[in-house]
């Protein structure tokens, strides 16, 4: 253990809190429409088609710092919002929509492998791209995300009853003649803009964690949209501060800390709610 | 109701675990003593044989962690933030990993240009520097290859500016510094004699390394690296570059293969099937490999195991 000197602890570790507090409220929100569309797995898929974005990036000469990475980023997962919104709206099919998004993480899980098979380091690349390096987070780094997130909560908060509507009841919707399709790119081009700029600064398993872990709690825990957003906040909050600690204190990987952290509380949660319900 | 109850669970159990957490012990550092922080192990082996009792030496990269690449931990960050002196390798070794975790430091101590910073290559004859960069050609570093310290010759220059910094920070044990140096340097006269003997035998023998990081070694002692498993600097061997290594191998019968801690070694023993060569478990870090702690053990390590290996293969 390291001798504490909270005067130490609060320079190293406040950006890092910072973006661990004010950046998962929006992923938090877009994590309940998940929940409820029931494609889980989708924000890991776009978290995975994120990174084999910023591959591309590399593999074409670019930095991973460079701002050009982030926008093929951005593109590419475009591509992949695009390929779930018109999966999810084409209505009679035979093919669930659950194995598109299987594939499609796959497929850029092993993309990335061969991209990075011919960049310097690639295989340490690979880590560093699955679990991020939130630790180094910097003020600038936490402050464009901040703003930008703002910026798309409004966007959701502005038009939260079509949203919901599409995401808890798509036939209801489809009925009353909204357009669902165009709706649903937007939203999941909203959530590919997320998700490619936290992965950059998080890495994808943190990405994935902060998404459903707290919407998945607070789906057990509370009813109504505006308490479940309360009660995934908290979650995320709790475990970003218990994984915070962790890693200082026991000197671990700040990104996995905070996501087994996310674990412990999900456990936690469910047997709470579980005892409730007996 | 119920929110709240949770509420209280899950916000209150990391406060009170951090409280806890910050009330341990504080260790106040005795007043005399520097703080050095070394990048790799063999640095900061260095630093302990130059400063002595006078300097706490801590490395940030493990011995059996690749040097290019080190993961970033709260631990780091506190080290260099309290770091009277830092010693990196420089020539872009630790590009890839040192600068975010010295931004997130924020110590002036250590800035770039402070007496505090001490960069290893600065001073060194640089091998490798390459003529023209591009990414596509791997981890090429623009300023030569950074793993210079596996020569002794370059040890000497590095462990002189090392005593020289620490004079600048704490002068009041200038003297110890220096008169540490100068039994330093006639240790290591007497342990390179020694070396250069064991290795007169096999002056142009042909060895295969896995990454380009025993070139000073092969240069000091007349060695020949004819290929490394690594097409690129950097980027993992692929199976077309592994037939080429192969059919070089066997063409100029090279049947010594030179592996870390950190790299692949399944790919060499792959490799030294087909050309009935040896593996070497080489290792640049001190401590890498147990019994190593000093840079002279390390060294006597790497000359007795290379020198056994090339009679054998001779
Ligand atoms: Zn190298």
């Amino acid at each position: 253990m390291i001798p504490v000197d909270l005067q130490v602890v609060w320079q190293v570790m406040k950006w890092p809190l910072a973006a661990c507090l004010l950046l998962p409220p929006l992923l938090v929100y877009l994590g309940l429409h998940v929940v409820k569309r029931e494609v889980i797995f989708v924000d890991l898929a776009l978290a995975q088609v994120a990174t084999l974005g910023t591959c591309v990036a590399l593999l074409m000469g670019y930095d991973f710092h460079d701002r050009i990475s982030f926008w093929i980023s951005l593109g590419v997962t475009f591509g992949a919002a695009a390929l779930f919104s018109w999966s999810r709206s084409s209505q009679k099919r035979p093919v669930p929509q659950e194995a598109i998004i299987g594939i499609t993480f796959v497929v850029a899980a092993a993309g990335v492998i061969l991209m990075l098979s011919r960049v310097a380091g690639g295989k340490e690349e690979l880590e560093h791209l699955l679990t991020g390096d939130i630790l180094n987070v910097t003020a600038l780094e936490v402050m464009q995300r901040a703003g930008v997130f703002v910026l798309l909560a409004l966007f959701f908060a502005t038009f939260h009853k079509r949203f919901a509507l599409i995401s808890s009841n798509p036939d209801e919707a489809f009925a009353g003649g909204m357009r669902v399709r165009l709706w649903d790119f937007l939203f999941y081009a909203a959530f590919a803009i997320v998700v490619v700029s936290f992965v950059r600064v998080a890495g994808v398993l943190l990405t994935f964690a902060y998404l459903i872990v707290p919407a998945v709690c607070a789906v057990m825990l509370a009813q109504r949209w505006m308490s479940r957003l309360t009660v995934g906040w908290v979650i995320a909050a709790a475990a970003s501060l218990l994984g915070l600690t962790a890693s200082y204190q026991m000197d671990l990987p700040t990104g996995a800390a905070i996501v087994c952290a996310s674990g412990l509380l999900l456990i936690l949660v469910s047997m709470y709610a579980s005892l409730r319900k007996a | 109701m119920k929110i709240i109850s949770f509420l209280h669970l899950s916000v209150l159990a990391p406060i009170a675990a951090w409280s806890l957490a910050t009330s341990a012990s504080r260790v106040p550092p005795p007043a005399a003593v520097i703080h050095v922080v070394a990048t790799t192990p063999d640095l900061a082996a260095l630093a302990r044989e130059i400063g002595g009792d006078a300097v706490e030496v801590k490395a940030l990269a493990k011995a059996t962690e690749d040097p290019h690449f080190v993961d970033a931990k709260p631990s780091h960050i506190v080290t260099l933030n309290r770091a009277d002196v830092l010693i990196e390798g420089g020539a872009d070794l630790e590009i890839g990993w040192l600068p975010p975790l010295l931004e997130s430091a924020r110590n002036d101590r250590i800035a770039t240009g402070a007496p505090g910073r001490i960069v290893a290559s600065q001073g060194i004859r640089m091998l490798d520097v390459p003529s023209t960069l591009d990414r596509a050609r791997g981890d090429v570093h623009a300023l030569g290859n950074p793993h210079f310290l596996i020569d002794p010759i370059n040890v000497r220059t590095i462990a002189a500016t090392i005593a020289e910094h620490f004079a600048l920070v704490n002068p009041k044990s200038a003297d110890l510094f220096r008169a540490n140096l100068k039994k330093f340097d006639a240790t290591l006269d007497v342990h390179l004699a020694t070396w250069l003997k064991q290795m007169a035998p096999f002056k142009g023998a042909k060895i295969v390394t896995y990454h380009k990081d025993f070139v000073y070694l092969a240069e000091r002692f007349n060695l020949e690296v004819v290929e490394t498993l690594e097409a690129k600097p950097g980027i993992a061997p692929s199976p077309a570059h592994l037939a080429q290594v192969i059919s070089t191998m066997k063409a100029q019968n090279a049947r010594v293969i030179l592996v870390q801690p950190y790299q692949n070694r399944k790919t060499a023993e792959t490799v030294a099937r087909q050309t009935d060569a040896t593996v070497l478990d080489m290792a640049q870090q001190p401590g890498a490999i147990d019994g190593t702690g000093t840079y002279f053990q390390l060294m006597d390590y790497i000359v007795t195991l290379l020198s056994t290996a090339l009679q054998e293969k001779k």
